[in-house]
């Protein structure tokens, strides 16, 4: 394919590539050089590619490969989930006060999505944040759409527990 | 969980489904119905649409202002860097032996004739520096048909956009591109090139450029011989392969005293800027100085390439039979 019809994936997809590593890798130079590498090989493959396939899901699935071998290091991967909380952090100490209540759920929200197994994390941030359907989710990570369904709700299920109740319901409504 | 009713237990995941806005009618039904008579799947329920709420504040974006600007210049520059490097080939049998095509995004850019297996081990692009190299995805399908239809000789030209990039030098790409100019069914020697790039003394290496062409076929170095008429030195001793294109375009040859040359008399002649060709016993072709002089096989691939029959001689008139 030429360079200008390539010019067009990149445009279309680059900066929801770049942020979805951004949410499942924290550190921003590495999901900055893992997103440049999720184009670069799509690239090298894409004159391969079906006509009618869909890109952006290839390229979802290109990423999280390659998310999920920056994580095979566990020093790494402990090192990135630091991150993430520290920079959770300091987005929450710097909102405005007003939004610092919902920011705060999510922030924990945040945390709690970090610690979780990186199937889980990958298939819930693929599903829930990104919107992808669940059988883009399973060839992205080598299973069925329904085994990428049960990691999300394993996820939704982690989260509910980890909040244990924070600011998930008004206190009026508890029993 | 244990101490959870077994109905409970059952609908769990049609509730998670249901809060998430993912199920099927008769699970909404199901879970409605359940969740009317107990008390404490409403408030997990209810839970679970907090969840959902909570996770769309993970929706901001997460990128600082200007990383993502950043991210996409650097991956510009990286994309280009690739760009011009990456090529695509494909390997194919072919009456001449297994054969390599490989192309970049500028043009073909290698035609290998394959001598030492069928894979792209036996290739000189697997240790070309400089080069990614990745299988074809269907683009070099056209060209390999069409080369094979020339090597059946049902097709006289192989009209694709080149890349001379490969060529080791300046001056190869010069004798290479003066090369690409042979018309379909002549021969020049070595020494019409060397004058073509204004090079007149340097035959020597006019014949080594050619001897280490990327593009054989597409640029006919086979349509380049020796100031004898020998078919000396194709891509590295294979005379035999060069016998064979220049049969297929017509161009006779014979062997004389173990030398594979082509058949002088039996060509047509075409003096260096003149613009009619002639008969090799013209009268008029004496009085010229000795020059490197171009061959044709036939009167069709003289006129093809743009030649009138000499008014003087007159092969129109008077052709050379075999």
């Amino acid at each position: 394919m030429s360079a200008e019809a390539f010019e067009a994936v990149v445009t279309t997809h680059h900066a929801e590539i770049f942020r979805y590593l951004r949410r499942v890798i924290g550190r921003g130079d590495d999901a900055d050089d893992l997103s440049q590498e999720t184009f670069l090989r799509a690239y090298r493959a894409y004159r391969s590619l079906p006509r009618d396939a869909n890109v952006r899901a290839w390229l979802f699935s290109i990423a999280t490969n390659l998310a999920k071998n920056h994580f095979r290091s566990e020093t790494r991967r402990r090192r990135a989930y630091g991150e993430v909380r520290a920079s959770t952090r300091e987005a929450v100490d710097s909102a405005p006060e007003a939004v610092l209540v919902s920011r705060e759920t999510g922030a924990l929200v945040e945390g709690i999505v970090g610690r979780l197994p990186l199937k889980q994390r990958l298939a819930f941030t693929q599903r829930k944040i990104h919107g992808l359907d669940y059988e883009a989710i399973g060839r992205s990570l080598g299973c069925s759409a329904e085994s990428a369904r049960a990691h999300v709700f394993q996820a939704l299920r982690k989260i509910r527990q980890g909040l244990d109740g924070h600011g998930l319901l008004p206190e009026e409504s508890q029993p | 969980m244990s101490d959870k009713p077994a109905v409970c237990i059952q609908i769990k995941d049609d509730l998670l489904a249901v809060a998430m806005g993912e199920a099927t009618p008769s699970a909404v039904r199901r879970v409605e119905r359940h969740l009317a008579a107990c008390a404490p799947c409403r408030r997990e329920f209810q839970e679970y649409r907090a969840v959902d709420n909570a996770v769309t504040t993970l929706r901001e974006d997460p990128l600082p202002s200007g990383r993502l600007a950043q991210a996409r210049e650097r991956l510009e520059t990286r994309l280009a860097d690739l760009w011009r490097r990456l090529l695509t080939y494909r390997i194919f049998p072919s009456p001449l032996g297994h054969i390599l095509i490989a192309r970049s995004e500028l043009g073909i850019s290698l035609v290998e004739y394959l001598e030492r297996g069928t894979s792209l081990r036996a290739s000189r692009l697997s240790h070309e520096p400089g080069v990614e190299i990745v299988g074809d995805g269907g683009e070099l399908e056209a060209p390999s048909r069409e080369l094979l239809e020339y090597l059946d000789g049902r097709r006289k030209h192989l009209e694709w956009p080149l890349d001379l990039r490969l060529a080791r030098s300046d001056f190869q790409r010069t004798v290479l591109q003066a090369t690409a100019a042979l018309p379909y069914g002549a021969v020049i020697p070595y020494a019409g090139i060397a004058q073509e790039v204004g090079r007149a003394a340097a035959v020597r290496a006019v014949a080594q450029a050619l001897r280490w062409n990327p593009l054989p076929i597409v640029i006919p170095c086979h349509r380049v011989i020796g100031t004898s008429g020998a078919l000396t030195g194709y891509a590295g001793g294979k005379v035999g392969l060069k016998q064979r294109l220049l049969s297929l375009e017509g161009v006779p040859t014979t062997k004389r005293a173990g030398v594979l040359g082509i058949t002088p008399q039996a060509m047509y002649i075409l003096y260096p800027g003149e613009q009619e060709y002639c008969l090799p016993t013209c009268p008029s072709f004496s009085t010229h100085r000795p020059a490197p002089l171009t061959r044709f096989a036939s009167r069709e691939s003289a006129e093809a390439a743009g030649f009138a029959p000499c008014t003087t001689c007159r092969p129109d008139l008077h052709p050379i039979s075999r």
